[in-house]
């Protein structure tokens, strides 16, 4: 996926272990109102009838991106557009940790679960941004991961907390108290595994994916006992037939300059190269419970910019894949770049809503915010194509082979959408998506596959004459067209928000957090956190006051400036 | 890469690998004691061409023995070497080496103009986004600042023309670069701290 710049690992120095445990606190909570009282009642297991409803749970945020469908509408409208201009920070909070901040924070009866980079996990009081008890991954000491130490955060399912982590485990946690309950190795990280993505829990299950694709891995899609860590099924997103139909154009239909030929001679000569393929998969999978599938997405073949290594189409590398929840088994998937040589992958979270079809008939879709600049359509029946909409961001070139002297494309390989998840609003029929314009120079440099070390084929390298923007884009999904656009100062990381009082909200590289109304574009609130907003931001209410909340540490990656703050904001 | 003394090490060392195994803390002591005949005993290596490992980072010093011991990474010296140790010994003598202090050599700084030939040059590459702001490197990203100058030359020189073969991309960004460059590189990243 990413484009690696900078890996950069500033070293976390933490105080001690900061374990003030709830158990005493909650034994107290009626006596010590002003500093405790945090939980009402015992309301904090997390049911599965709780999160299948979540999409309407106007008090809680319970998932990284809302909820199954992952729409990251907020359904309550106390802050909306005629007061939001009032919104004001009601805390700030201080991780541990100074390094690139990518976590969506789930809030749950008052207690928010939120993460950092090196995979700290912090529970805090909602109402004050109060510390409840902080966990701190002992690393084991091997990592490698290509676009920073991030994660993107939590999942929480009966009394646990569950998250990924750099040297590729799933932890289960206490959710009281952050004890440690157990951790499972998802994958070997000598050969390239690792985790940044938040899991996903769903009826007992765990779902996580993995990163790697710049390493030569074979990336999959694995479901874990939620009580025991006991791998339940793996989906490898490299199929041992990876070859498919040797397509010449892209979903689009742009030539991809393929040597067929070629490629079919090498994969006589030298076999399915689906071992070190890579596919990785950044972003947590929507669960459509109706159906018990769930939906996905798989990033680009390794090595990213060689294709040689790799003739065939490379499936499902670049590819939206429905695989059965009960059992991983396949369903159906829809390529969007076969043989892809320019990291030009599929990375940001699908979005479950109805569309209208080319008939006019309304219909289950999935959504998804392409790094191509597009947004996907596509029906959840058999994953076809409905519709792509107009782009998001300047095409140039496209597309052209890179070179050993470097060729010029755009988008750039951080693409029109990076892993940043897009919001909807369904009232309006649109979806949001914030991009990156940034030209680059595709190099192609050939090596043989190094067991599980950097394994881009080449170099993508920024334009330093041409100027970089981002852009917040509406698109009405039911035409793909683009309702309104807002350019920014910077290309966009992070993701955004939209909720039932109208708004969007997003941030940016240079500090600046957000608020849109949703319909027009126009932007009605700012705040400058002094640090990069490159998160996504959730949305939560306790007391009956609504609060938005976000993450301002920055973007490794990008190299936007460094912070370790977590912001609550509500209205006065 | 020549080393003089090394041969006559090596002979010593062949008793010392075969020495029985007692207890996995004692074991990684034995094991240790052969690499400081070369890396030397405070951690300062006994030649210009052996690289400090003392301090090095933990997943860097694992991946390298792996990579001596399959070829990847080949090494007259380190290869038979590496080949005589297992995983586990691996795991264990790149957690002990990773404990100890990084000995401070005090190499010189050069002159202005070749720290402005290598401030250059890292620009360009932005080196510092994995090597990070002090040069000291995470998990299997190793930590150059403070590294032997000679070895710090020869590696890259190593590097850029496939010789050390453990890292593509190490390869393809060193390729862009000249002699001059990587001398200048050298010089720079041994004074750093
Ligand atoms: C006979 C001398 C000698 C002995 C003994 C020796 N080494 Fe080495 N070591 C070298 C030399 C020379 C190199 C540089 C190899 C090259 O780059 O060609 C090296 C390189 C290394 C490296 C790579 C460091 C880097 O920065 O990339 C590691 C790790 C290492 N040695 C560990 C060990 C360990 C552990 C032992 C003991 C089991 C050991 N060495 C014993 C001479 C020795
Ligand atoms: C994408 C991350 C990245 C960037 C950028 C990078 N390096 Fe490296 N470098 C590495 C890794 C990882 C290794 C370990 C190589 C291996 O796998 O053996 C390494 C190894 C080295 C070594 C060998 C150290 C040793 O002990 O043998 C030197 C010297 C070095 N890099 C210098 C540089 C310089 C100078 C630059 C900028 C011109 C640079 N690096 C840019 C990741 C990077």
């Amino acid at each position: 996926m990413g484009t690696l710049r900078r890996a950069l690992m500033a070293a976390a120095t933490t105080a001690g272990a900061a374990a003030l445990t709830i158990g005493g606190l909650a034994g107290s909570a009626g006596a010590q109102e002003v500093t405790t009282g945090i939980l009402w009642g015992n309301m904090n297991t997390v049911t599965q009838d709780l999160l299948n409803r979540a999409a309407d749970d106007g008090n809680n945020f319970l998932m990284t991106h809302g909820n199954y469908h992952q729409t990251r509408f907020y359904p309550n409208r106390q802050i909306n557009t005629l007061n939001v201009r009032h919104l004001h920070p009601a805390w700030i909070f201080q991780t541990d940790v100074m390094e690139s901040m990518e976590t969506a924070p789930v809030v749950i009866n008052g207690v928010m679960y939120v993460t950092t980079s090196f995979d700290h996990v912090y529970a805090l009081n909602a109402r004050t941004g109060e510390q409840i008890w902080e966990y701190k991954h002992k690393m084991g000491p091997i990592t490698t991961y290509c676009c920073g130490p991030n994660n993107r955060g939590v999942a929480a399912y009966g009394d646990m907390i569950y998250v990924g982590t750099l040297d590729s485990k799933l932890v289960a946690l206490e959710a009281k108290t952050g004890k440690l309950v157990w951790q499972s190795q998802i994958a070997d990280p000598e050969l390239g595994y690792s985790e940044t993505m938040a899991p996903t829990a769903v009826d007992g299950k765990i779902l996580i994916g993995t990163t790697g694709g710049e390493y030569g891995i074979r990336g999959f899609v694995k479901a874990f006992d939620a009580k025991t860590g006991k791998l339940l099924w793996t989906f490898n997103t490299t199929a041992e037939n990876s070859q498919g139909v040797w397509a010449t154009t892209d979903a689009t239909g742009r030539d991809l300059h393929r040597d067929i030929a070629a490629e079919k001679a090498a994969y006589a000569k030298n076999g399915d190269p689906y071992k070190t393929l890579g596919g990785g998969v950044w972003q947590n999978p929507s669960v459509d419970l109706a159906t018990r599938r769930i939906y996905f997405v798989v990033g680009n073949p390794s090595p990213d910019l060689d294709g040689a290594p790799r003739p065939g189409d490379n499936l499902y590398t670049d590819s939206l894949v429905s695989v059965d929840l009960d059992t991983g088994k396949y369903v159906c998937h829809f390529q969007y770049v076969p043989h892809d040589l320019w990291d030009m992958d599929a990375v940001s979270a699908t979005v479950l809503v109805d569309v209208k079809d080319k008939d006019g008939n309304v219909v289950p879709g999935v959504l998804h915010g392409e790094k191509t600049g597009h947004i996907y359509v596509n029906s959840r029946k058999d994953c076809s194509l409905i519709r792509f909409s107009e782009a998001m961001v300047p095409q140039e070139n496209m597309w052209t082979l890179p070179t050993k002297e470097g060729a010029r494309m755009l988008p750039g390989a951080n693409g029109g959408v990076e892993w940043s998840p897009m919001a909807t609003d369904p009232n309006l029929g649109l979806v949001y998506a914030v991009n990156l314009h940034q030209p680059m120079n595709y190099f192609v440099e050939s090596a043989p596959y190094p067991s599980g070390k950097l394994w881009l084929g080449g170099a993508f390298k920024t334009i330093p004459t041409e100027e970089q923007w981002g852009n917040v884009t509406a698109v009405d999904y039911n035409t793909g067209k683009i309702r309104w656009q807002v350019k920014t100062q910077q290309p966009m990381i992070g993701g955004i928000m939209a909720t039932a009082g109208g708004l969007v909200f997003t941030g940016e590289g240079n500090g600046l957090f957000k608020a849109y109304d949703s319909a027009t574009g126009a932007e009605l609130w700012r705040f400058q956190a002094g640090a990069g907003v490159n998160a996504p931001p959730s949305s939560y209410t306790v007391d009956g006051k609504q609060y938005v909340v976000v993450a301002a540490g920055g973007n490794t990656q990008m190299d936007y400036k460094r912070g370790n703050n977590v912001i609550a904001f509500t209205l006065p | 890469m020549t080393l003089p003394r090394a041969s006559l090490i090596l002979v010593v060392l062949g008793s010392m690998l075969a020495a029985p195994a007692t207890g996995r803390a004692d074991d990684v002591e034995q094991k240790a004691a052969i690499c400081v005949a070369c890396h030397g005993d405070k951690g300062v290596p006994i030649n210009p061409n052996i690289p400090i490992i003392w301090g090095q980072n933990e997943g860097y010093i694992y991946l390298e023995l792996r990579d001596l011991k399959l070829g990847n990474r080949k090494s007259d010296v380190m290869g038979p070497i590496a080949a005589t140790l297992e995983k586990q010994d691996m795991i264990d003598l790149a957690a002990y080496f990773a404990a100890k202090p990084w000995p401070e050599l005090e190499q010189p700084s050069p002159p202005r103009d070749v720290v402005k030939r290598a401030e250059q040059a890292i620009n360009a590459a932005v080196c510092q986004s994995c090597h990070l702001d002090h040069w000291q490197g995470n998990s299997t990203t190793p930590r150059v600042g403070g590294q032997q100058h000679e070895y710090l030359r020869a590696t890259m020189a190593a590097f850029r023309d496939g010789t050390r073969a453990n890292n593509p991309w190490m390869t393809a960004l060193l390729k862009t670069y000249s002699d001059q460059d990587i001398d200048a590189l050298a010089a720079y990243l041994a004074a750093a701290q």
